[in-house]
């Protein structure tokens, strides 16, 4: 059932694969990054294609760009930076590794960023440990090097001056994976913090008539709009109704509906359907698989488990993927 | 997903809410403990990438050094799962093969439903429903021609006249399964013979039953290997009891061969046992001519058939009678041999229905069951009573260990679709629902409504969609079957070309083979935007990758306006610069790629002329002089008259052709040329002047050059005139 395809070198803590799951990047405690690349579409031998070393501290996160924009990935460091690598050959010849961007390090740092495709551009979302999300665009879709900062903005819904700044542990951003052109931009984004209005996680859109972000969702409960959230992510939707997204937080995991049409004040309608409890302590990541009906998960405990919802609309854990040597 | 609708007032299942406990999948090629991290990714379809890393993540900088372990070997490891609970009867090449034939069968029946609807709708009157049957069972049977195993089980030339087993192929429960489905949803002609064709179906699959427990067809295996050591068969209790059972369950020619294997029918018993073999004779002549009730008759098979009841049931009182008649003959007081006498006379009883015989001589409840139908019931009709009497038998026969065809059959008789469905699901994997749920609705009011509803929680597909889905994922996992997933997705009205426009996106389109075959199912099925997406994939890959010409002519493809822009922008910077001959070619190539369509507001026709120019100037440097610096000289002029020529590469252009202008041998402009640039020039001097003006990437002296050759040149013109 299971095949073995890649042995990871030692201090290696972070992989992330690119859209057609032929090549893996990994980040390392020294950072170091690595790219594996399979040569045949059909076989599944992976091996070592390039190394550099992007940073002095460990890379903690590594994610590819979308595929229209070349073969790049940006890496988040320990520091807090995070920086743009572009593989490029000149002359079909030699495979260069090449830096397009580099964040300024200074007092908040980078704990999550996510690439966006939306109609005109590409656009970059940065959630910043201070609270602040930053949305950069792409000015020129041949030069990964040319950035503009879109917007700058809290997650929050009701702007309070006196909110104060809070520090942030980690933060999860997740786009609406539809890719079209009739469609609007628009992420979520959650975050662990001590400060309440910060955490839960809300839904964002680019209203391209004013050039402005604006939060169209809220996706917890009155009750629940403090807990620190651990992981968002979008559900892609081949042709429901309704959005799907999955909410993870120390009270479980948190399945949402959401309207694909706003009400007159502009906000989508949204209604939990379920919540999932299996992992004990954090959840690290969770991912839905291309149909948007399998919802996998892993955390502290060690264990990947997937969810599905039922021919009524029950969710409920359908498989468990244990190592056998814990 | 599959499972069984439940809990809802609707409900049609008596089935229990609660959701089953989740399967636990144990994974083995995971690195030695401890695992400090897990990171997972969905690669296409049901296929789950597992990176398990061995290091811990530092959680500060501080941190960094303190958690490396010296001793350990690997950092981690990447494994690819595959979720798919598929049967465990079929190995992976049989199951693609079994894929890619079931194809046509699937891709024509649809067309045909789709002709069919086109028909009804244009109110020709409602489709034949013969002709839709027929379709029907054309698919049928075409899906179970590809399940049979192509290898025939080794067997000899020679007839051994010892042999009574004969099989003509190994079964399967995945064809068994289907034949199931066949007879009871799809061969409507079949209906009023059910049970007989019941009686059929466990002859060909009873040897699957084996397989947990002893049945009929493993007795008689057994039976098979002694025979040949046997001296006087007659004399073994397990000939005869080989014997009931094989009667029991219907196998009459196994029967009537065994008999005539009896002892009495030697040469040399002639005299002493002529009774005996008489009565032997008896009840095989009796056993061959047992009245059948069948649609069609099957050379192979003993008994009187009858197509309707009225001369079948003449014919089976007839038949009783004589095997009373028999029975009480007395004969029998003159046969001498005790096991002969006593086999008989039992098998006399089992053709009489005696229940409690049946049931000794019967090993599998479905064997039971077989048996009251031939013999005990022969006139059960309809599903509530096939359904009673498979419960009674399956009280006396209960089951330690069920076979997965038992819960099917069960589902079947219980006339419940949607434990028909959860159990071709459980036990056959998501090829079998995809491919049933076909003969499952055929003509069945009941389980059209339920599997064609669009249903809100499965976000507004209906169960048959949801189906076809599932199994479109699983075929989208593997590299050989993905294409084939386009066929099922089309069918698919709500949601498959979503699942398909995500699925093409996921393939490595850097492998040109590959990025053609996409592209075809892009064409064939009208994907233009993902078509566009995915040629733009390819063109940035080129075009990043030194592969400069592929990258213009895919995004040509595209139709990418705003690359293919900034691409010829890039190329009005190469101008005024010393090139090398290669590179010159290169970018040469690339403006003839660009093609003459205007891009950049008369961009490109400067381009060109630049380039004649360009290359006249490259062919003086090549010391093909005079000509060439004549030519040189002319393509300069038309560029400089012509208005599309940008101000800011006038200096540029000049001062490439200093050259040209200190011609040694002779001036090569004449006055009014000379004039012309002289005036170009000077409007230059004055736009320096302008706030707007971008200062061409030069030596600074390059303006005062020009105007020295310049006016070298006319002085010398006008010397000469």
């Amino acid at each position: 059932m299971e095949k073995s395809l890649i042995t990871l070198d030692k201090g290696t803590v972070c992989s992330s694969w690119n859209y057609c799951r032929q090549r893996l990047a990994s980040g390392s405690i020294d950072g170091t990054l690595s790219i594996f690349d399979s040569l045949d579409p059909n076989s599944s031998s992976f091996t070592s294609t390039s190394q550099l070393k992007v940073n002095e501290t460990s890379i903690v996160k590594v994610v590819w760009i979308p595929p229209e924009y070349g073969d790049a990935v940006a890496t988040i460091c320990l520091d807090g930076t995070f920086s743009l690598w572009e593989e490029c050959e000149q002359d079909a010849q030699s495979i260069k590794w090449v830096m397009c961007k580099l964040s300024e390090r200074n007092e908040s740092r980078v704990l999550d960023l996510q690439f966006g495709v939306s109609s005109t551009s590409l656009k970059m979302v940065a959630a910043h440990s201070n609270g602040l999300v930053k949305v950069y665009e792409l000015l020129d879709p041949l030069d990964l090097k040319k950035w503009q900062l879109q917007a700058e903005f809290q997650n929050v819904i009701d702007t309070v001056p006196t909110l104060g700044k809070p520090s942030c542990v980690s933060a999860s951003i997740s786009w609406n994976p539809q890719r079209g052109e009739s469609n609007l931009a628009s992420f979520a984004l959650g975050f662990n913090s001590e400060l309440p209005q910060f955490n839960s996680s809300k839904v964002w859109e680019f209203d391209e008539a004013h050039q402005r972000w604006l939060p169209v969702a809220e996706l917890a409960l009155p009750e629940d709009k403090g807990d620190q959230v651990y992981v968002v992510a979008w559900a892609p939707n081949i042709g429901r109704p309704y959005e799907v997204l999955a909410v993870a937080t120390s009270k479980g995991i948190a399945v949402w509906h959401i309207g694909l049409l706003p009400d007159t004040d502009g906000k989508l309608s949204v209604e939990k359907v379920a919540l999932l409890s299996g992992h004990e302590g954090e959840v690290w990541q969770m991912e839905w698989d291309m149909g948007g009906m399998t919802l996998a998960t892993t955390g502290s405990d060690g264990v990947v488990r997937l969810w599905q919802s039922n021919l009524n609309g029950v969710w409920h854990e359908q498989a468990t993927l244990e190592t056998t040597s814990t | 997903m599959p499972g069984l609708l439940s809990e809802n007032n609707n409900s049609l299942v008596p089935f229990s809410p609660e959701v089953r406990d989740p399967i636990v999948y144990h994974l083995h090629n995971t690195p030695k403990p401890p695992i400090s991290r897990l990171s997972i990714s969905w690669s296409r379809g049901n296929c789950l990438l597992v990176s398990f890393f061995r290091t811990k993540l530092p959680s500060s900088e501080s941190d960094t050094n303190a958690v490396e372990n010296p001793n350990e070997e690997i950092g981690g490891k990447v494994v690819e799962v595959k979720l798919s609970s598929e049967n465990g009867e079929v190995d992976d090449v049989q199951r693609r093969k079994i894929a890619y034939d079931s194809v046509s069968p699937f891709a024509l029946l649809q067309s045909h439903k789709i002709s069919a609807a086109a028909l009804s709708n244009m109110s020709l009157g409602s489709s034949n429903p013969f002709n839709w049957w027929q379709h029907i069972m054309d698919y049928s049977k075409d899906i179970k021609a590809l399940l049979e195993n192509s290898k025939p089980p080794p067997s000899s030339v020679i007839e051994d006249p010892m042999e009574v087993l004969q099989t003509v192929e190994e079964p399967n429960s995945l064809k068994a399964a289907w034949e199931l489905l066949e007879i009871f949803y799809a061969d409507k002609q079949a209906q009023p013979w059910l049970p007989e064709r019941l009686v059929d179906w466990l002859a060909d699959y009873d040897s699957l039953l084996s397989s947990t427990m002893t049945t009929v067809h493993s007795k008689l295996v057994d039976l098979q290997k002694e025979l040949v050591n046997l001296q006087a068969i007659e004399d073994d209790p397990k000939y005869w009891e080989g014997l009931s059972s094989a009667l029991a369950v219907g196998w009459l020619d196994i029967v009537v061969k065994l008999l005539r294997l009896h002892g009495s029918y030697q040469l040399d018993q002639l005299g002493n046992r002529e009774t005996e073999n008489g009565l032997v004779e008896a009840v095989a002549v009796l056993v061959s001519k047992m009245p059948r009730m069948r649609s069609e008759w099957n050379e192979s098979i003993l008994g009187e058939c009858f197509k309707s009841k009225p001369d079948f049931m003449k014919s089976w009182e007839k038949w009783r009678g004589q095997i009373a008649k028999l029975e009480c003959s007395a004969f029998w007081v003159q046969c001498d041999h005790r096991q002969t006498r006593e086999g008989l006379k039992n098998l006399l009883q089992i053709m009489l229905g005696n229940s409690s015989i049946l049931n000794t001589v019967t090993c599998h409840w479905m064997e039971l069951y077989i048996s009251n139908f031939l013999y005990v019931r022969p006139f059960t009709m309809g599903l509530d009573g096939m359904y009673s009497l498979a419960q009674k038998c399956m009280q006396v026969k209960p089951l330690s260990n069920t076979h997965c065809l038992m819960g099917l059959i069960l589902g079947i008789l219980g006339d419940n679709i949607e434990v028909v469905l959860a159990e071709c699901s459980r036990s056959f994997g998501p090829w079998m629902v995809a491919h049933a749920i076909e003969l499952l609705t055929a003509g069945n009011t009941q389980a059209e409504v339920l599997l064609h509803e669009e249903r809100y929680n499965l976000g507004g597909i209906s169960i048959e969609e949801l189906h076809r889905l599932v199994y479109a994922q699983v075929l989208s996992s593997h590299p050989l079957t993905w294409q084939i997933a386009p066929v099922y997705l089309t069918s698919c009205t709500k949601q498959g070309m979503g699942l398909l426009e995500i699925l093409l996106y996921k393939q490595p389109v850097l492998h040109n083979q590959l990025l053609l075959k996409v592209l075809e199912i892009c064409r064939l099925y009208d994907l233009y935007s993902i078509s566009s997406t995915i040629m733009k994939i390819a063109g940035v890959y080129h075009w990043k990758h030194g592969r400069k010409g592929s990258g213009v002519f895919w995004l040509q493809q595209a139709q990418d306006e705003v690359r293919l822009n900034k691409i010829a922008q890039q190329l009005f910077d190469f101008v005024g610069k010393p090139i090398s001959d290669t590179s010159f070619k290169q970018w040469e190539g690339l403006i003839e790629l660009l093609g003459s369509e205007a891009r950049t507001a008369g961009g490109l026709e400067f381009l060109h002329k630049y380039r004649d120019f360009k290359k006249s100037l490259q062919q003086v440097q090549d010391g093909k002089a005079r000509e060439a610096a004549q030519q040189a000289i002319e393509s300069l002029i038309l560029l400089m008259k012509n208005p599309s020529t940008p101000q800011r590469f006038w200096l540029p252009l000049l001062h490439d052709s200093l050259m040209l202008l200190n011609w040694q041998e002779r001036p090569l402009l004449n006055v009014s040329q000379t004039n012309l640039l002289l005036n170009k020039l000077q409007d230059l001097s004055i736009a320096r002047l302008l706030p707007d003006y971008v200062e061409a990437d030069l030596p600074t002296q390059a303006l005062g050059s020009v105007r020295l050759a310049l006016a070298t040149n006319l002085g010398r013109v006008i010397l000469e005139e």
